[in-house]
């Protein structure tokens, strides 16, 4: 009897954090997996979470951080998380072409996240001036940018040396390498303090006409088809959250330092502010946040093509699905 | 003032040593912070969000010691059962030996599928860097009895299962042992490496984020966790050892 007892507690106890006290609504488990590491790029689904908005939308969300060696389009596609926070529109063409089944329902950052950066007091002032330089970049994606920029100003890729760029920066404050990628948000900061403002001269995508909507929202497609209320009610909190923290930054700041009180605040101020930009520009100014901007997400996916990163045209009507956002009010979404 | 004491005042002038050496040498020879902050840069920084670093502590101990202990358990059947059955060992040891080959990161990014974020994720990986060490010099450990000693227990009319404990067991301790020791900081290393799949908490958390921030005080704080966490674990299983092996294996 004793023993029945025991077990009884200990089954209980290893079960209670599952069992929640009990809402007006019943609530669904579900899990977020991140892109990245818990960062203030982040900030709105944390303060989404703390407020409590992903519950009164029904959804008992646990958000899991990233990492270096996990691909978001993976876990999503074999159910180990519920939604994604994937790479960008680059890492969902890359998975449907795959097969993977899953399905953008979002988009946050409406223009190109990052951007090569040189010493102003230094040699390149135009692209043409790449000609012959050493330049770092990541293999994932923004290397195809950077060509696609660069064969606009005649070069091809004999012309420079392209390497690519390991975590730090710090070669390129060493004067080891000529050129650097940064995301506006994060390496930008490291940059900025390392080498000063003003001493830095960025090239930037968009001012060449080549635009790479990054940070993709997905859901399987089973998700997607089974369960789509949930989807648009995850999208509804999680708008929520993110009008918050662009309002107020600092409270976002607050939100995500919570969790991860280690991080430095002026880095993590400066990623809410950038982030923020990206993710209004665009055609989230009239359509609202994490609007998908068929036409952009179009041309990025034919440049892809162009350059053959993937090798066939893909179904984008059934890779990209507004109509989760689009069951949310526009005045819901809109910054 | 007895050995133990003294033992423990020298350990204790040698890291205040190490430690104004190093804050010395920085300010000496003018280092610059991103190569090698000062030390006391980093206790501060530590000492500003010591609930962060106590809790990670905390999360990694966990998973280790949970990784270690079935490690180490598993491990040590394991080598009975490949000591008493050959024919298991040859067909299983081999499979042993390829599940070695997966490189650790690989086999974590399957775990993280299996497990999700949880505490059990980590220690399995701690668990898969412990458990061939001990399996191997558990064998190792059993084979190296003296069959005569073996032979002679038998002639007094000892069961195997007495023949086990009392002589096959006792004498493959110092060989286990040596697995052992191993086995606490691969454990150490499994659990750090388990949380750079995406965790909240943790040393391994600390570390990655730290080093992706380009925050070095930050990175180097979370070194000097690890290392407080490896070198406790670490004597903490050689002190196990003193005392269980009493009659004196290598130290």
């Amino acid at each position: 009897m004793n023993r029945r007892h025991l077990l009884a507690a200990t089954g209980a106890a290893a079960v209670s954090p599952f069992i929640r006290p009990a809402g007006a609504q019943t609530l669904t488990r579900a899990t977020l997996r991140l892109k990245w590491l818990t960062q203030a790029q982040f900030a709105g689904f944390y303060v989404a979470l703390q407020k409590g908005y992903y519950r009164e939308a029904g959804i008992d969300l646990t958000i899991n951080p990233g990492g270096p060696n996990l691909l978001t389009e993976n876990l999503v596609a074999s159910g180990a998380d519920t939604f994604g926070l994937s790479g960008g529109t680059d890492s969902v063409f890359a998975a449907r072409e795959r097969n993977l089944p899953i399905v953008c329902a979002g988009v946050m950052h409406q223009q190109t996240p990052f951007v090569f950066v040189t010493r102003a007091d230094g040699p390149i002032r135009t692209l043409a001036d790449f000609r012959g330089k050493t330049i770092t970049t990541w293999f994932t994606g923004a290397n195809f940018v950077l060509l696609g920029m660069l064969a606009q100003a005649g070069l091809s890729r004999g012309d420079f040396t392209m390497q690519p760029q390991q975590v730090s920066v710090q070669p390129f404050v060493d004067r080891q390498v000529d050129v650097v990628t940064a995301t506006r948000y994060n390496e930008f900061f490291t940059l900025m303090n390392r080498v000063g403002r003003d001493n830095l001269r960025s090239f930037v995508p968009d001012d060449h006409g080549i635009t790479f909507p990054r940070d993709t929202v997905i859901v399987s497609e089973q998700t997607a088809r089974d369960r789509p209320q949930m989807v648009t009610a995850f999208l509804r909190a999680t708008i929520r959250g993110w009008r918050e923290a662009l309002r107020d930054g600092k409270a976002g700041v607050d939100a995500v330092m919570s969790v991860a009180p280690t991080l430095n605040r002026p880095h993590q101020e400066f990623m809410m502010e950038e982030a923020g930009k990206l993710m209004v520009a665009g055609g989230a100014a009239r359509n609202g946040l994490f609007w998908i901007d068929r036409p952009v997400v179009q041309a990025a996916h034919d440049f892809f093509l162009r350059h053959e990163v993937i090798k066939t045209p893909l179904d984008l009507a059934a890779a990209y699905n507004s109509s989760f956002l689009e069951a949310i009010p526009l005045a819901d979404r809109i910054a | 003032m007895n050995a133990t004491a003294m033992a423990a005042l020298r350990l204790l002038g040698g890291v205040i040593l190490a430690g104004l050496v190093w804050e010395g040498v920085v300010v000496l020879f003018g280092i610059r912070p991103h190569l090698l902050p000062r030390l006391s840069e980093i206790l501060a920084a530590i000492a500003f969000t010591p609930g962060a670093y106590w809790a990670g502590l905390q999360r990694t101990a966990a998973e280790t010691l949970i990784g270690f202990a079935a490690g180490t358990a598993v491990g040590i059947v394991n080598g009975l059962v490949f000591f008493r059955a050959p024919l298991l060992r040859d067909m299983l040891l081999p499979v042993f030996v390829v599940s070695q080959t997966i490189p650790v990161i690989a086999f974590g990014a399957l775990v993280v599928m299996w497990f999700g974020n949880t505490l059990m994720a980590k220690a399995v990986i701690a668990f898969y860097l412990t458990f061939f060490p001990v399996t191997v010099n558990t064998l190792l450990g059993l084979n190296s009895v003296d069959p005569r000693q073996a032979a002679l227990l038998r002639s007094f009319g000892a069961t195997p299962t007495q023949i086990l404990f009392r002589l096959q067991l006792p004498m493959a301790l110092p060989q286990i042992f040596v697995a052992l020791r191993l086995g606490a900081s691969l454990s150490l290393v499994g659990a750090i490496v388990g949380e750079w799949f995406g965790d909240n908490t943790g040393i391994g958390v600390l570390l990655l984020q730290a080093m992706y921030n380009e925050s070095v005080v930050a990175l180097w704080a979370a070194i000097l966790c690890a290392a407080l966490l490896g070198t406790g674990f670490y004597a903490l299983v050689a002190w196990a050892e003193r005392r269980i092996v009493f009659w004196g294996a290598e130290q």
